[in-house]
C-alpha cells in the first residue's frame, strides 16, 4: 500500500495536504545566491521601497519552485509533473505565512494522470498565485 | 484608442531568438544548492539510490533549476542601480515597469546530474491589452530545453506583464 495517490481510487475533488511557506531574509537571500539572482528588491528594502514595494519581495520562480515541491510532495517520487502553469497576480513580501492548497479537478484512468487546480494565498485568503497541473501519477 | 507601447522595431524582433543557443552540464551541487534554497529536500535530488528507486537514471533536479542552471554569469561592472545586469537583448518598449506575469511548463524528459542541457529563448509572443488600469504589453518568452541526445526535454514561456 503506497503511501502517495493511486489512479485506481484518486478521485475528481479529491483535496491535496496544504503546504505553508514563510520566506526570512536569509532564506530569500539564499535563493538570490542559488539561482544567480542579483534583482536588489530581493534584498535591499530601502530599493524594494523605491520601486513601490512595501518591503523585500519574494522571487516569482521560487513561488514557482514551491508550487512543484508542493505537486511532488504530493504525487510521490515515483509520479512525473507533465506540465504546470500559474499566474503571478500579487506580489509576497518577506516573512509573510503563505499557503499552497489544491485539488484534482479531473482523472484520466486510461493515461494515469490527473489535472490539478492550485491555489497560493496569503494569510488574509487573497491569491498570490492560481495554478494548474498535470501529474502522471506512479505505479501503485 | 490608446497609443501603442510596443515600437515597430519591437514587434518585428517576435519569433527571433532573444538568447542563447547556452549549454551546460546539470552540475550536482549546483541542483542541490537550489533545492535547498527552495525548501525542497525530496530525497531523488540528494540519494542516488532513491532517484534509481523513482525510475531516474541518477539524481534529478528540481523541475524548475534548468532555467538557473542555464544563467550565464556576468561581471559585477555590468549591474544596473536596480541590481539586474544590462542586458542587449531586452525587449524595448514604452513603458516604466516590466512585471512577472507567470509561467507556462511542458516537461517531456528527465533531467538528471550530469546532463547537457542548451537552452534557446525566442520572443514568441508580443501583444497589446486593453486592463482595467489601461493598457498594457504582454510578453511571451519561450525557452526550449534539449540534452545532449537532442531530446527536448521541457519548454517554458515566461510571461511579462508590461505598462
Amino acid at each position: 500500500m503506497s503511501e502517495y495517490p493511486d489512479i485506481a481510487t484518486i478521485e475528481a475533488g479529491d483535496e491535496l495536504p496544504v503546504m505553508h511557506k514563510r520566506a526570512g531574509e536569509a532564506e530569500l537571500f539564499l535563493y538570490s545566491a542559488a539561482s544567480f539572482n542579483p534583482h536588489r528588491i530581493h534584498y535591499d528594502k530601502a530599493y524594494a521601497n523605491y520601486e513601490g514595494h512595501q518591503d523585500i519581495v519574494v522571487h516569482g520562480p521560487l513561488q514557482g519552485s514551491w508550487l512543484t515541491q508542493f505537486i511532488t510532495d504530493w504525487a510521490g517520487p515515483r509520479a512525473r509533473l507533465l506540465s504546470v502553469e500559474w499566474q503571478n497576480r500579487a506580489s509576497a513580501f518577506v516573512d509573510e505565512e503563505l499557503s499552497f492548497s489544491g485539488s484534482v479537478i479531473s482523472v484520466d484512468k486510461v493515461n494515469g494522470s490527473v489535472e490539478l487546480e492550485i491555489y497560493e494565498r496569503k494569510q488574509d485568503g487573497s491569491v498570490l498565485m492560481p495554478a494548474k497541473a498535470t501529474v502522471k501519477l506512479g505505479p501503485s | 484608442m490608446s497609443s501603442s507601447l510596443i515600437p515597430p522595431e519591437s514587434l518585428a524582433r517576435v519569433g527571433e531568438i532573444l538568447a542563447g543557443p547556452v549549454t551546460v552540464r546539470i552540475d550536482r551541487r549546483e541542483s542541490q544548492r537550489y533545492a535547498y534554497a527552495v525548501g525542497d529536500l525530496n530525497p531523488i535530488y540528494f540519494d542516488d539510490e532513491s532517484a534509481k528507486e523513482a525510475g531516474y537514471r541518477t539524481l534529478t533536479t528540481p523541475p524548475l533549476f534548468i532555467t538557473h542552471a542555464l544563467v550565464t554569469p556576468k561581471p559585477a561592472s555590468t549591474l544596473r542601480a536596480d541590481g539586474l545586469y544590462e542586458d542587449s537583448t531586452s525587449v524595448v518598449l514604452e513603458v516604466a515597469r516590466m512585471m512577472f506575469g507567470g509561467e507556462e511548463w511542458d516537461f517531456l524528459e528527465p533531467v538528471c546530474v550530469g546532463d547537457e542541457i542548451t537552452g534557446t529563448t525566442r520572443l514568441l509572443d508580443l501583444d497589446q491589452k486593453e486592463g482595467k488600469k489601461g493598457p498594457f504589453v504582454r510578453l511571451v518568452r519561450e525557452t526550449t530545453f534539449t540534452n545532449q541526445d537532442e531530446q527536448v526535454v521541457a519548454r517554458s514561456r515566461q510571461i511579462g506583464i508590461a505598462r
